[in-house]
């Protein structure tokens, strides 16, 4: 029931948020109405990396206690930041194109790094598949998600660095309104955008995790049955006393 | 057949009586894509035995065997060797437990005595050198010692795997079927292994259908089926009912 | 401390014995070595035959060929380890996990460094690029990136070795990971032979000294947890 409220608060928090970005926000003045799809697509990129930060955590966490709901959440953050992903990189593209005349721009940081962070996430769950046993199954895609993790800051850092070596305006950046001298609406804007998305991303995830333990359950009643029906007594045993 | 050599392990000394057991489990359940392989066993074995471990196929011997010498954890339940749980000390339990299953984890292009080499470095054996040419000449392959493992028969390579254990300082030896694939020499091999370490203080868990050649060997018996054990006899080796509810309880000869 | 030696010397033989039985056994380094040769051809093809044009992307075919080759010369090594469950048995000696690691990624890097030198040697030749230069930033260079691409490669290919499909999922998940790394390898080779004109080599091989760190700490305290089951 609580889920459901915040599906709603999100959904209505998105469509105002989206309403302002399109049509309340004053338009860039050197970029225009294209630069507006900035707002969500930024929103969605951290959230990308913000799922993918719940994924590797959930995982060290099932290393630490083994409980199976820790792999729950990892998954779910895997297919909840996919999504944000991929809508991410899609809003980059349709902003990019009106911009710089082409879909994708090698020289934008986000785009290439988020582009990164998709294929790791693809491969996370395309491995997750591999394995049947839910167990080891937790096991090995933690270690896949620790590791992936782990690098996400390194190409972050050497994208920005490389990005740095040519001087190049940054025209697809937030930087331009993230600054001080920014006027607080688009600030604004930005950070309410976030925030409904961030609503947004928490239902999904919640609705997600019931699943993937809904499932879990389901695999661990079948497991206790089978294990209670293996100690049932079987007629035809009469165990004795093994003779010398 | 020569004499073997067991390099005493100074844990296996004293009286049994006054050692922890070698073996105890607790409602121990492994299962393998959602079917049980054990399904609840709880089992003790007293220092100093030698226990055969049997049942039909599929009834969990190895997977039993395979999750006291760690190679796999257990899906439910607990256990102990030398009163180390499994899960907490998993590598105080290798340094005491050795396995012989039956994959022999040989490497082909490396020859007999460069296997044992490596694993006498593995198992920081003292004296390397010496005891891996007594552990080579115990198990009959001095001659062909430096021949690579991939120009070895099955049995060969059995018997070079029982040499490897004894590089090592166990108190508890686990074996999985180990007159498969071997001839009249390489049995009795086995059989002048099982007196060693009965006089050694060292407990051995075997399972195998070879009752009747094992027989002298034993203190005691366990029988599972379909992942339970159904009886147990023997000096020093008792079992319980798991205790889940619902369950059957074992046999009254258990207690 | 003497723990960490002797987790030293267990990695080392180790590395020792993976080293004797990948020379011994199927010659797949020197099929590997001239897989690379095979890629670098291919290359000059794909992009020649303007000599200029080559010269200019030669970093970049130098690591892309490393990268490539590498990722198959280090997961050869936990092949070894499939002969008769030899991996089970490894993961049963009284030893530690780390040191598993490091000596399986020691053997990589061993493999990795010879294969390394030998296509630079390979692009200076066929690109034209003159690597005798600067040779002692470009050989820094190809020693950092080796123990990168070996600190991954060892890990993944645990992790892939009893898997169906390794043969695709190793690239798969290796290939993202390794991305900075091969970035930063590029430009610090780029940078060195142009005689480092905006002096970002340092900057460059500094990244690559980061991300060995953290891929051989990440690698040595989650490789264990493959060998349980």
């Amino acid at each position: 029931m609580k889920t459901r409220i915040l599906g709603f608060v999100a959904l209505a928090a998105v469509a105002v948020m989206l309403v302002v970005a399109l049509f309340v926000v004053p338009a860039d003045l050197n970029q225009g109405d294209a630069q507006r799809i900035m707002y969500p697509h930024v929103a969605s990129a951290w959230l990308g990396y913000l799922s993918f930060g719940v994924t590797a955590l959930a995982g060290i966490l099932w290393l630490w206690k083994r409980d199976l709901r820790f792999d729950a959440v990892a998954v779910a953050g895997a297919e909840i930041g996919v999504m944000f992903t991929a809508f991410a990189i899609w809003g980059g593209m349709m902003w990019g194109r009106p911009i710089w005349g082409v879909f994708w721009q090698w020289e934008d940081p986000r785009l290439t790094t988020t582009a990164l962070l998709l294929a790791l996430y693809v491969g996370y769950l395309l491995f997750r598949r591999l394995t049947d046993d839910p167990e080891r199954r937790a096991t090995r895609a933690a270690i896949v998600g620790i590791v992936a993790a782990v690098d996400i800051p390194i190409v972050h850092f050497s994208v920005e660095w490389w990005r740095g070596l040519h001087q190049t305006a940054t025209i697809g950046s937030p930087d331009r309104v993230l600054n001080p001298a920014a006027p607080m609406v688009f600030v604004g804007t930005l950070l309410g955008t976030l925030a409904a998305f961030m609503l947004a991303w928490l239902y999904f995830m919640i609705r997600r995790y019931q699943l993937a333990r809904a499932e879990l359950g389901r695999e661990e009643q079948v497991r206790r049955e089978r294990i209670e029906a293996a100690r049932a007594p079987h007629p035809a045993a009469s165990p004795t006393e093994v003779a010398r | 057949m020569p004499q073997t050599t067991i390099y005493v392990s100074p844990r296996s000394l004293g009286a049994p009586d006054s050692r922890p057991p070698s073996v105890v489990t607790t409602d121990l359940a492994r299962l393998f894509a959602g079917s049980p392989a054990l399904a609840g066993v709880s089992l003790r074995i007293e220092a100093a035995r030698t226990v055969a471990l049997l049942g039909s196929n599929g009834a969990g011997k190895t997977t039993l065997l395979r999750v006291l010498s760690t190679a796999i954890r257990p899906s439910y339940g607990r256990a102990t060797v030398d009163g180390l749980d499994l899960a907490r000390d998993a590598d105080l339990v290798r340094e005491r437990v050795a396995y012989l299953s039956h994959a022999t984890g040989l490497y082909d292009d490396l020859t007999a005595r460069e296997n044992l080499r490596f694993a006498a470095a593995m198992y920081r054996t003292p004296e390397a050198g010496g005891r891996v040419a007594r552990a080579l000449s115990d198990a009959g392959l001095a001659a062909r010692a430096d021949d690579r493992v991939r120009d070895y028969s099955a049995g060969m390579r059995k018997r070079l795997a029982l040499g490897r254990i004894l590089l090592g300082q166990p108190s508890l030896v686990l074996l999985d079927e180990p007159y498969a694939s071997l001839d009249a020499d390489g049995m009795s091999l086995v059989d002048h292994l099982l007196t060693a370490w009965r006089d050694a203080g060292v407990s051995v868990l075997i399972a195998s259908h070879a009752t009747d050649r094992l027989a002298p060997f034993l203190d005691g018996r366990v029988v599972l089926e379909r992942g339970l054990v159904s009886a147990v006899s023997g000096d020093g080796v008792t079992a319980e009912a798991p205790s889940l509810p619902g369950a059957a309880p074992v046999t009254e000869a258990a207690r | 401390m003497s723990a960490l030696r002797a987790d030293a010397r267990i990695a080392l033989e180790i590395a020792r014995k993976d080293a004797v039985g990948e020379l011994r056994g199927r010659h797949a380094i020197v099929s590997t070595l001239f897989f690379s040769a095979v890629l670098l051809l291919l290359f000059g093809f794909a992009l020649g035959p303007d000599s200029a044009r080559l010269a200019a992307a030669a970093p970049g075919l130098l690591w892309l060929a490393v990268v490539f080759a590498g990722m198959l010369a280090v997961s050869r090594l936990h092949l070894l380890e499939t002969d008769d469950d030899a991996l089970e048995q490894l993961a049963l000696y009284p030893i530690s996990r780390r040191a598993i690691y490091a000596g399986k990624a020691l053997a990589g890097l061993a493999v990795m460094l010879l294969l390394g030198l030998l296509v630079l040697a390979a692009v200076g030749i066929l690109f034209a690029v003159d690597v005798g230069a600067a040779w002692l930033p470009l050989v820094a260079t190809v020693v950092l990136g080796a123990i990168g691409i070996a600190a991954v490669g060892t890990f993944y290919a645990g992790v892939t070795v009893r898997l169906r499909a390794r043969e695709v999922m190793l690239p798969l998940l290796m290939l993202p990971v390794l991305a900075p790394l091969l970035l930063a390898a590029v430009k610090a080779t780029a940078a060195a032979l142009a005689g480092d004109p905006f002096g970002d080599l340092g900057a460059w091989l500094q990244l690559l000294v980061a991300f060995d760190v953290i891929m051989v700490v990440a690698g040595a305290a989650t490789y264990g947890y493959l060998l349980e089951d």
